[in-house]
């Protein structure tokens, strides 16, 4: 398991044609290659057209890919360049890296400052975020420790299973049923009218 | 929706699902869109969790790129096109060769048409002088035939074709060299030289044919 298994399954999937299976590469990447692109560009509006411009290479360049690195590393790199050369293209600096980034409110409110996002935006990704938080908060201990562990930490099944003194198979329950029970508690937000549901997919 | 089902789809998204179970799942991943979206909020409630600031969680790049997508063409038949990368330096080998060989015999095939134009033979000169028309008497003659050379030496290229000697030249010289030779030698000389003359059918045939049809005021007429 792991080694880019899955990701690999679906990309030999895209080889064949199959763009169902890009549409879950993407839904998985999209949030981390945003985050990445925005070390190059300030504006989230502009990471998002920059990720989408990678997203849309790696798809034509898929042919080309054969696995002898992770898919995601392979991703990245793509996104690293097309961020560099939008910047290039567009006579924009790099962020600045005297922010301090300790400061996570500070770092926050820059953010929000230069960007142009309207303020339902921010208020929906707010929403999302705290109700996520909420959900987290009610989980019972192992199912928070497990889900923290695993989307914070980046461990492994096997690394959790040691950290936590339990067969890997617990650990991929309990993940699972973190997973569901925040989901539901964001379905129902979703389904309240804050946002679309068909954002989310 | 199916536990088990939505339990192997949390471990795929966490790279922790057998590669068998993989393809599987990655299968019906493609094609179901339920199954898709859970998957999608899976990938923001990773994100919410992560805390990445300024990254919104509603972000609609993943539509955005989906509906780009459905514009392209399928990937699938780009790939089933495009020849195995080893493939590649042979084809362009091949081509280059083939290119090669087409050239060689091209300038092969042009060189005696090239040459009869520089130098077309002295009875063809003759031919078309008088007829004012250079082209078919040109083809009449396919051979190619040395220039005329003050001296009465045969070029070493005219040797091995005796249908393409100009009879009038040869004519020429048997007669100038008859004049430095004895009467029974140049005797001998000039009927060994008819003997050979009626021998030779195609050369003969040049030699008797040509003064007939050129006019007499011709250029290439022999005297």
């Amino acid at each position: 398991m792991g080694a880019d298994v899955s990701d690999l399954s679906l990309v030999r999937r895209v080889q064949r044609g199959d763009k169902g299976a890009f549409d879950a590469l993407v839904l998985k990447y999209q949030h981390k290659l945003v985050k990445l692109v925005m070390r190059y560009v300030r504006n989230p509006a502009e990471a998002e057209d920059i990720a989408q411009e990678a997203f849309i290479k790696a798809y034509r360049a898929l042919p080309q890919f054969r696995g002898d690195s992770a898919f995601y590393t392979w991703l990245y790199r793509i996104a690293i360049n097309t961020a560099k050369n939008a910047v290039v293209s567009r006579d924009r600096s790099p962020i600045e890296y005297n922010i301090d980034r300790n400061n996570e409110e500070s770092y926050e409110m820059q953010g929000r400052m230069k960007d142009s996002e309207t303020p339902e935006g921010l208020v929906l990704t707010d929403e999302i975020r705290s109700t996520v938080n909420a959900a987290i908060e009610a989980l019972p201990e192992d199912l928070r420790t497990a889900i923290v562990l695993r989307e914070l930490e980046g461990l492994s099944y096997e690394e959790i299973a040691a950290a936590m003194d339990c067969p890997v198979g617990t650990v991929r329950s309990r993940i699972f049923r973190a997973r569901e029970a925040i989901d539901r508690r964001l379905r129902e937000v979703f389904e309240g009218g804050l946002g679309r549901t068909e954002e989310l997919g | 929706m199916n536990e088990e089902l939505d339990s192997q789809l949390s471990a795929m998204f966490d790279d922790e699902l057998a590669q068998a179970e993989c393809e599987l799942l990655a299968r019906r991943l493609s094609r179901d869109v339920e199954l898709r979206a859970r998957w999608g909020r899976y990938a923001m409630i990773a994100a919410a969790i992560r805390a990445e600031h300024g990254v919104r969680l509603h972000a609609r790049v993943a539509e955005r790129v989906s509906a780009q997508v459905v514009s392209e063409s399928a990937l699938g038949a780009a790939v089933s096109a495009r020849p195995p990368r080893w493939w590649r330096p042979v084809a362009g080998a091949a081509v280059a060769a083939g290119v090669a060989a087409v050239s060689i015999l091209w300038l092969r095939g042009q060189a005696p048409l090239a040459d009869a134009g520089v130098q077309p033979p002295l009875a063809a000169v003759g031919h078309a002088r008088a007829a004012d028309s250079a082209a078919p008497v040109t083809a009449a003659l396919p051979a190619p035939a040395p220039a005329r050379s003050d001296s009465y030496v045969v070029p070493p290229a005219a040797r091995g074709a005796l249908a393409v000697v100009p009879p009038t030249e040869l004519a020429n010289y048997v007669v100038a060299h008859s004049l430095f030779t004895a009467p029974v030698a140049r005797g001998t000389l000039l009927s060994a030289f008819m003997t050979s003359e009626s021998a030779t059918t195609g050369t003969a045939v040049v030699s008797q044919d040509g003064p007939e049809d050129l006019p007499r005021d011709a250029p290439g007429h022999a005297r």
